[in-house]
């Protein structure tokens, strides 16, 4: 499958993925009308700093073993076995949040303004090639990659 | 070779999806009492009349002809002969290589004087129940559900969702008792008691009655109260399915000859969706031959979600001698952090869950954060970030 790879050492923190995927999901072309401090919209990625003050991104990694779509009692989420993407589905979502508690890397959240869907990474499926936020990185920091494991 | 299993509940589906991705040439046989595919975690948002049966559904909708499984619905197993690999119900058998028992639960009833004599009280477990749950309601004024903890609260919030005012009975001093505290329990009761709910603590059921036709009239407390009722829901627990495991399961999920499997609440090993999913899988990678060890799941794992305030609990969340506590507590956020000798032992996070996933990573591995120099509430998977060759997180030890 295709990955989002990391290399963290080369983050600076500049957050221009998080901005790159706000605008992704905005559904409305051009950065220039993108409100940063919009309630509705967030992003589905974010740079951590560890205790030694180093930043790590943190990317939904469409895991393998994936503990959302292993705890998911509605159907939402589920691993594609041909794309190896997490897919999550809306519709079905019932908000349970079951997929929040059980991602052991704490990438998943709810929505922060309505609490009633998941923000999730959807590889910027419907954006052709790679997903915004590799493509807006300035320091190749993350990269796709094809990787063995599905 | 071919698999039988027996249930569609989320062990026997995920157990079904698991066998035809390894074997994609196996055949595999679905035997259900259910005639239908339905997430019971969702029953309640059926009862309030926000989903249809086919909205319950977990799976798509071509779930069975895409992976050419045969699936019987509709029919009670009633045997299983291990000697000749053979299930028995009503009109028929089927034969297996591979069998899995896949059956569930079911609610448990306490003794209560005169329930078995009189119609009007119910469980919540299947589709059935959840309709015939939502018929009598309709018509119904005076509805007790007995129990307030997941079960009895999701029929709650489905009768409310439908306009009515349950009155709900516990033992216990609180809501969710076995998955929150008292400081967190409150804030779902006082949105149930605002929504018209009205409980009951420290009580419980000793008799009901019915009228002269045999209709649920009223029922008795412990105490001596009597107090009218015409629909009576009974949540205060689940009795494994389990009379056709011929043996208790071992560390693959085996419960008896190398062809017969258990998985999910059958196995009375756990009564959570997310186990039963887990067992589901490690039950068939086996009956596939590829060996797998079941790894016992943290027991007090949920979440609560009701009236747009969602919690999370983990663990342990209730202190006792020797742990230390951090509690932190703002706008709409309760927060507690239980910790024993620098091991996380349980939390539970309500109002905001935002990212809390790595809580149960911790508290299940008995991760030792007190080494991290920072405020517990900052500490994340970023303090043990790593990633292997694919490109996947692993927490570094
Ligand atoms: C109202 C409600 C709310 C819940 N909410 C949550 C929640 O929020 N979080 C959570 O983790 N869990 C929740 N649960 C628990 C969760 O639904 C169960 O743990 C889960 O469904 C167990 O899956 P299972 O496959 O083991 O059994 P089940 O889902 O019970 O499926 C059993 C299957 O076996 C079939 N069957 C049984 N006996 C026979 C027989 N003799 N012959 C043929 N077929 C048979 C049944 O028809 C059914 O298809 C809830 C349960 C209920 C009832």
């Amino acid at each position: 499958m295709r990955r989002i790879l990391i290399d963290s050492e080369k983050c600076l923190g500049c957050k221009n993925c998080s901005i790159a995927c706000m605008q992704s999901h905005r559904g409305e072309d051009g950065v220039a009308g993108l409100n940063l401090s919009s309630q509705e919209l967030e992003s589905r990625n974010t740079v951590l700093m560890n205790s030694k003050k180093q930043y790590k991104p943190l990317f939904c990694r469409h895991c393998s073993k994936p503990g959302c779509a292993k705890s998911c009692m509605s159907g939402a989420m589920v691993k594609n076995p041909e794309t190896g993407l997490v897919e999550y589905d809306y519709e079905k979502c019932a908000a349970c949040f079951m997929c929040v508690m059980n991602c052991p890397f704490g990438v998943l959240k709810p929505d922060r303004a309505s609490g009633t869907y998941v923000v999730k990474c959807d590889f910027c499926a419907d954006k052709g090639s790679n997903p915004e936020c590799v493509k807006n990185c300035p320091t190749g920091a993350i990269k796709v990659e094809e990787v063995t494991t599905v | 070779m071919k698999h039988v299993i027996i249930g569609v509940g989320a062990a026997g589906i995920v157990a079904a999806n698991t066998i035809s991705k390894h074997r994609p040439n196996d055949q595999i046989v679905m035997i259900s009492a259910d005639d239908a595919v339905y997430s019971r975690c969702m029953l309640h948002k059926y009862i309030g009349g926000g989903r249809s049966v086919e909205a319950l559904s977990f799976v798509s909708p071509n779930f069975f002809e895409a992976r050419n499984i045969v699936w019987r619905k509709g029919i009670s197993v009633t045997g299983i002969d291990t000697a000749a690999k053979t299930v028995s119900f009503d009109g028929g058998t089927e034969t297996y290589d591979k069998l899995l028992i896949a059956t569930g639960a079911k609610s448990a009833l306490p003794p209560i004087e005169g329930v078995k004599d009189c119609s009007g009280v119910y469980g919540l477990r299947d589709l059935a129940d959840a309709t015939a749950i939502r018929d009598k309601a309709a018509g119904a004024e005076k509805i007790v559900i007995v129990g307030a903890g997941l079960v009895g609260l999701d029929a709650a919030y489905g009768l409310i969702e439908m306009g009515k005012k349950p009155m709900v009975i516990d033992m216990a001093k609180s809501v969710l008792s076995a998955n929150l505290d008292e400081r967190a329990a409150e804030v779902y009761q006082t949105k149930f008691e605002e929504a018209g709910c009205v409980f009951r603590f420290e009580s419980k059921v000793s008799k009901v009655r019915s009228d002269g036709a045999g209709n649920l009239s009223c029922m008795i407390l412990g105490s001596g109260e009597e107090i009218p009722c015409d629909l009576l829901i009974i949540a205060v627990g689940i009795n494994p399915e389990s009379k056709l495991l011929p043996g208790k399961p071992d560390k693959y999920l085996k419960v008896g000859d190398d062809s017969v499997f258990a998985a999910g609440d059958a196995t009375g090993l756990s009564s959570s969706w997310p186990s039963a999913m887990e067992q589901g899988e490690v039950a068939a990678l086996n009956m596939c031959g590829i060996e797998t060890v079941y790894e016992e799941c943290l027991a007090q794992r949920n979440t609560v979600n009701f009236f747009g305030i969602a919690s999370v609990s983990v663990g342990r969340f209730l202190a006792t001698d020797g742990d230390t506590l951090d509690v932190r507590v703002d706008k709409g956020r309760y927060q507690k952090i239980v910790i024993n000798d620098g091991v996380p032992a349980g939390v539970i996070l309500q109002g905001d869950i935002s990212r809390c996933g790595f809580w149960q990573y911790l508290i299940r591995n008995n991760v030792n954060i007190e080494k991290i120099p920072r405020s517990v509430w900052k500490v994340s998977f970023a303090d043990a970030y790593g990633l292997n060759q694919d490109g996947e997180y692993e927490w570094v030890k």
